[in-house]
């Protein structure tokens, strides 16, 4: 079951005298497993935060539909079942740490003793129990931001969505919110992750989507995503004899980096089996053979990089 | 209707927080103490007996209840602006980015959203005229031993008043996300021209001809609410307990304040944040 079906859903922005038409999603079609955690990335203006406005019918698609947790977006009783840390969020700054949380869990249907206890023990998860009666206004960015995921898990979400949960956090901060989206994770629920932080992605995410300019670039995996699919490394026992390796190289693209260390680039996996066998028809005692992966951060550059070249020609 | 209460809550504490609502209460309380003050330095009992010789108990209500009125209907008015001044950003702080968000992200509608506002805004209101109407009821009845139940009606009919302006103000900060243009409006009409119209068509009926001048004064005194005449004739009445000879500015007004909270409705409904 897929806990968010989006389907080919178009946002174009309109100013005021109807002159300039920006498009900020392009006919857009992303599926979100159920207790998965996924990750949307892409750079400033690419539509990431757009999208899950839409999903929470915050804004408004200009075609295209959407569905969560099998039911349309525009049905607000649906947030009694989700969970949304905006980015750059404002609470009243009259409030304290805990009221905060009073109103957005009264306005989720929470109340009396349930609610205090619900309170506590979010204050308690993201460190915040000694904060609880301050004034928000007197609060750090980092504070703001843990008291923003105390208050999206608030209704106890089956889907959240966060937008730059970590902007502001420092390393322990972040840590602390990745250990956080694990137990999430681990209690079955969806995570709808939207983060410039790219290894933080890599880290917790199973399945990634890339957008850019309002169109989904790349989707998958983080495995599949950062593979080199034909890219080897190749350690061997001994290195290969001159005459040998050069014979190699002249048959493939085969390279020595260090002593015992080879890298091979090869076509497909029939090309590589003809290497190792070549390698081994010379008695070369091979140790490993590595698929090479990039970073997502590599990765996201690189796709980004040639999306814009060929926007450009 | 949990939601809206829960929200109109929290908008009475947002004034409380502003300072607002203090403010408010501070004036109404200075003014109270001060017509404490000054009664007691005054013999009202002479005053009286020089504007009633006769003695009749009749007239002597009428005259406690215009001197109750003289009185508040001048800091009722003064309220009134001030009340347009500090309600006027409720609406557009709320749809400010980072706050609308949030709040659209909870099982609320964008109707409970906005009429929970609307209520709020109102009540900061009622129960800061409340204040001032009651206390100055309360130090008038003990001065002149005369107790007229009729007078604390016309907090309702200023809170009434209020709210026809504050539909003008909501829909203003809807439509452009800043508290300035609602309040200009807002003053516009309830200084300027609900009494011009009035004016201009009491006027008209004295000229002969000028039928499309009539027609469009016409319109525009039935379309506009008729503030004026609310804190005037309608607040006298009320507070004197008088018959209501004509319903026409309430009803005219109330309709006035229903349609353009169904625009607002209308608008935030569409409304991308």
């Amino acid at each position: 079951m897929n806990a968010v079906e989006i389907t080919n859903i178009s946002k174009t922005y309109t100013s005021s005298f109807r002159k300039n038409k920006v498009d900020a999603l392009v006919d857009l079609n992303i599926s979100v497993p159920a207790g998965s955690v996924f990750g949307l990335l892409g750079p400033n203006g690419a539509g990431k935060t757009t999208l899950i406005k839409i999903l929470l019918s915050i804004c408004f698609p200009t075609s295209g539909t959407a569905k969560i947790l099998n039911e349309d977006t525009d049905n607000y009783k649906l947030k009694y079942r989700i969970g949304y840390l905006p980015e750059n969020h404002k609470f009243p700054s009259y409030l304290s740490g805990g009221d905060v949380l009073r109103y957005f869990g009264r306005l989720s249907g929470l109340e009396g003793l349930s609610l205090d206890n619900k309170i506590d023990e979010l204050l308690e998860l993201v460190k915040m129990t000694q904060w609880k009666k301050l004034k928000v206004k007197g609060y750090s960015k980092g504070m703001m931001q843990r008291l923003g995921i105390a208050q999206a898990l608030i209704n106890d979400p089956e889907l959240i969505f966060l937008d730059e949960p970590t902007d502001g956090v420092d390393p322990i901060g972040r840590k602390e919110i990745r250990d956080i989206l694990s137990e999430l994770k681990l209690q079955n629920k969806t995570v709808f992750l939207n983060s410039h932080l790219l290894s933080e992605v890599e880290m917790v995410s199973d399945r990634v989507a890339i957008l850019n300019k309002g169109k989904l670039i790349r989707e998958g995996t983080v495995k599949e995503l950062t593979e080199k699919k034909h890219e080897y490394s190749l350690e061997l026992e001994n290195n290969l004899d001159g005459e040998v390796y050069l014979n190699l190289a002249s048959h493939y693209n085969f390279a020595q980096i260090k002593d015992g260390r080879y890298t091979a680039l090869v076509s497909d996996t029939m090309e590589l089996n003809k290497l190792i066998d070549a390698l081994r028809a010379q008695e070369a005692s091979i140790k490993e053979i590595i698929q090479k992966k990039s970073t997502l951060e590599e990765m996201f550059i690189n796709l980004i990089n040639e999306a814009d070249k060929k926007n450009n020609l | 209707m949990k939601n809206i209460f829960i929200i109109s809550w929290y908008t009475l504490r947002e004034a409380f927080a502003r300072k607002v609502f203090i403010f408010f209460a501070a004036i109404s309380l200075i003014f109270i103490i001060g017509l404490a003050i000054v009664f007691s330095l005054l013999n009202t009992d002479s005053i009286i007996s020089g504007m009633n010789p006769s003695d009749n108990k009749m007239v002597l209500a009428e005259i406690i209840t215009k001197i109750q009125l003289a009185i508040t209907a001048p800091l009722s008015n003064l309220c009134l602006l001030l009340a347009i001044f500090s309600s006027s950003s409720f609406i557009p702080v709320m749809l400010e980015k980072g706050n609308i968000d949030l709040l659209l992200s909870k099982p609320i509608s964008r109707t409970q959203l906005l009429y929970g506002k609307y209520l709020g805004g109102t009540l900061v209101v009622f129960l800061n005229i409340a204040f001032l109407i009651i206390g100055a009821w309360i130090i008038i009845s003990l001065k002149f031993s005369y107790w007229n139940f009729n007078f604390p009606l016309v907090i309702f009919v200023i809170t009434f008043t209020f709210a026809v302006l504050y539909s003008i103000v909501v829909l203003c900060g809807i439509l452009f996300r800043s508290s300035v243009p609602g309040m200009m409006l807002a003053y516009f009409i309830f200084l300027i021209l609900s009494p011009a119209l009035i004016f201009i068509k009491l006027q008209l009926q004295t000229w002969s001809g000028k039928e499309l001048l009539k027609g469009v004064v016409d319109g525009l005194y039935y379309i506009i609410p008729k503030t004026s005449e609310l804190m005037g004739t309608i607040n006298l009445n009320v507070g004197q307990g008088k018959f209501i000879s004509d319903f026409q500015p309430v009803l005219s007004s109330f309709l006035f304040l229903i349609l353009i909270m169904f625009f607002c409705d209308y608008l935030l409904k569409r409304k991308d944040f």
